[in-house]
């Protein structure tokens, strides 16, 4: 072929260096897909709320606690499985934190939980253990049967220190204690096998030391399978046999002696009731909402009802992780932790057409706008790809006292293309 | 057979051997994958029922199918122990590279499990017996007995029970819960949902002995799928075909 000289060995050689190159040396994984899940189901499922993170910076073995709320939103999308069986988890890229303890209403929640209950809240709380060095986001997920994850918000939590001075010690209800559970039987499981390999390599070189694959062809189709396996092979492979059933035998009767109680794997679900349902006090009726698609800002109209015995005013919006605070109104303000994560607290707030207190009894409509880049960033725009295009979230009022009440808005949602002529 | 041809034959034996195990290894390895995944992967995944019931009756397939071509062709009876060592060694290589290079799980977690005593005796079987009838019938229910007491010698440890937020659990399920996996919840597990649960706790008997009573007709298959593989000769390509690429009627000098 004429050409580039050694064309074709270079392109090889190029070819096998990114191979190794690429195939040799792990990345650590870094996405967990909390912007991936479709909106009408971080909208109208579960909403997180009055979330904390202990730390934002531990030491390999020090702790993070992750707790707070979630409420199932009654406008639960038909797509989307019920949340009859769940299992709370944490989103991080890996095993990167360790998780210690996790609870839903202060039941354990080391196995799934089943039959929550639609429209209700829920407490949870999670505790991760630092184990790899870095800056990892952490996240509480709720993983729903059939639906998949739902995460909630995450914050950076960063890890100090050297992985290797992690250690998850645990000791046996037999008193046996274990050093790490990382590392635990891992020798063991190696050594066998590694007998194991043994025996099949000598088997394997038994064979191939021989001529193989031409001259055995030839010699099968002369009809000269006499030479193929001789009477050293049937000893051999007698010999073999017997030494493997031995070895399951032997070995299998040792093990029991040595470990003579055993548990099978735990599994099966927990029932926890919601939390105390509180009344409704504030009644929210849709009227109408849209997204601005130009303006990046969800518009809702609402009918909101004070049936509460003190005035009420709207403080925040939150839904998918977003939080829209009412930045004129102090204690809304203050609910917001400084350690929050501030990209999912959007600048621009929440802004009311009238921030005038809704007495008690006084039914009023009301604009609430919710308006920042925070809308495209967490990828929560595509209502027109939604199989039914609504929307939920959470509106928290404030009364008088600074009490808080809380209330779900859903419904349908427009997409406005052009940009509204005021 | 002069020396030098028998020269060349060693070679090409030699190459045949380290394609073939290649060969050997990606096939075992993604059928495995594709039909034993989870059972496998994880510690918290083997219970008593589906994982020893699921992982035999999976690797008797390849191990079958490979054992059927090397002994047809060649008379070698190492197809059921070449299949299990090697996706063996690639699982182990994958454990550390990926799974624990890759997203931080421990070793502990995702300990594998092998069918490669099971593997030997059918190779050692078939060699006794010359029959691959009786290597199935024998071979086959030992491959998917075995698998049990053979992987319960170095996996027992992870049963030992521990106490944990106050409930009774396996180390294996607390390795599981210590060690998050983000993308697999508890309840995906299939942790003994079955009627295979006579003879009161030794659930995982029963699951041996069904093991191998499928094991035997899987065998069966699967050495015939392959057997009638091998017997496919050429694939008949037509001159159209021919020409389309240019293997015919070309120009003087091109070719």
């Amino acid at each position: 072929m004429m050409g580039v000289p050694y064309l074709k060995q270079t392109l090889l050689a190029a070819l096998t260096l990114m191979v190794v190159f690429t195939g040799l040396a792990p990345v650590a994984v870094q996405a967990h897909g909390e912007r991936a899940t479709e909106p009408y189901i971080r909208t109208r499922t579960v909403h997180w709320y009055d979330l904390s993170w202990s730390t934002d910076k531990l030491q390999v073995n020090g702790t993070v606690t992750v707790k707070g709320r979630f409420r199932l939103l009654s406008d639960w999308p038909d797509a989307v499985s019920k949340p009859d069986l769940v299992f709370l988890s944490n989103g991080s890229p890996g095993a990167v934190l360790t998780r210690v303890e996790s609870y839903i209403n202060d039941m354990p929640a080391q196995q799934s939980a089943r039959n929550l209950e639609i429209g209700r809240d829920y407490d949870f709380k999670i505790v991760m253990k630092g184990r790899v060095p870095g800056k990892w986001h952490l996240h509480p997920v709720l993983n729903v049967h059939g639906a998949g994850q739902i995460v909630g918000p995450g914050s950076w939590v960063t890890v100090e220190g050297s992985a290797a001075d992690f250690k998850e010690p645990v000791t046996t209800l037999h008193g046996t204690k274990i050093e790490d559970l990382q590392t635990f039987g891992v020798a063991r499981v190696q050594l066998v096998q590694l007998g194991f390999g043994i025996i099949a390599i000598v088997w394997l070189l038994w064979w191939l030391r021989r001529p193989l694959i031409v001259s055995r062809w030839l010699a099968l189709q002369a009809g000269r399978e006499d030479l193929l396996i001789t009477r050293a092979d049937d000893k051999l492979a007698a010999a073999t046999l017997v030494l493997v059933l031995l070895i399951v035998i032997i070995g299998y009767t040792q093990t029991v002696k040595e470990f003579p109680q055993l548990v099978p794997l735990q599994s099966g679900s927990v029932y926890t009731p919601p939390l105390p349902e509180s009344p409704q006090q504030v009644q929210v009726k849709l009227i109408r909402a849209e997204y601005d698609v130009p303006g990046r800002s969800m518009r809702i109209t609402a009918e909101v009802s004070n049936n509460a015995s003190k005035p009420v005013r709207i403080g925040e919006f939150t839904t998918a992780g977003l939080r829209f605070i009412n930045k004129k109104l102090d204690v809304a303000v203050a609910a917001v932790s400084p350690k929050f994560p501030k990209e999912l607290v959007p600048a621009s707030g929440l802004v009311l057409d009238s921030d005038k207190p809704l007495l008690p009894g006084e039914t009023r409509t009301m604009k609430i706008d919710s308006s920042d880049a925070a809308w495209e960033l967490e990828r929560l725009v595509s209502f027109l790809s939604n199989v039914d295009s609504r929307m939920g979230g959470l509106l928290f009022f404030y009364d008088s006292d600074g009490k808080r009440l809380i209330s779900e808005v859903y419904g349908p949602i427009i997409p406005v293309f052009k940009a509204i002529k005021s | 057979m002069s020396s030098q041809v028998a020269a060349w034959s060693r070679s090409f034996d030699m190459l045949i051997i380290v394609i073939g195990a290649f060969l050997v290894w990606a096939v075992t390895h993604i059928n495995f994958l594709l039909l034993g995944g989870d059972w496998d992967f994880f510690i918290d995944w083997k219970d008593r029922q589906y994982w020893i019931l699921i992982t035999p009756i999976v690797s008797i397939m390849m191990a079958a199918a490979f054992q059927a071509i090397f002994w047809n062709m060649f008379r070698l009876p190492i197809g059921a122990t070449a299949s299990a060592l090697l996706i063996l060694i690639g699982v182990w290589i994958v454990r550390y590279h990926s799974w624990q290079g890759m997203a931080f799980f421990p070793i502990s977690l995702v300990v594998p499990a092998t069918c490669l005593l099971g593997a030997i005796a059918l190779d050692c079987i078939l060699v006794l017996t010359r029959s691959w009838v009786l290597t199935g019938v024998f071979g086959g229910a030992l491959f998917g007995l075995m698998f049990f007491p053979a992987n319960w010698i170095y996996l027992a440890p992870y049963f030992q029970p521990v106490e944990h937020m106050g409930q009774l659990t396996s180390i294996a399920d607390l390795i599981g819960y210590t060690f998050p996996r983000s993308g697999t919840p508890e309840y995906i597990r299939i942790i003994e949902r079955g009627t295979l649960r006579t003879f009161q706790d030794s659930a995982m008997w029963v699951s041996a002995f069904f093991s191998a009573f499928v094991c035997i007709f899987v065998y069966v298959i699967f050495w015939n799928i392959s057997v009638a593989a091998c017997g496919t000769k050429y694939i008949p390509v037509g001159s159209r075909f021919k020409e389309m690429f240019g293997s015919r009627n070309l120009p003087k000098g091109t070719e």
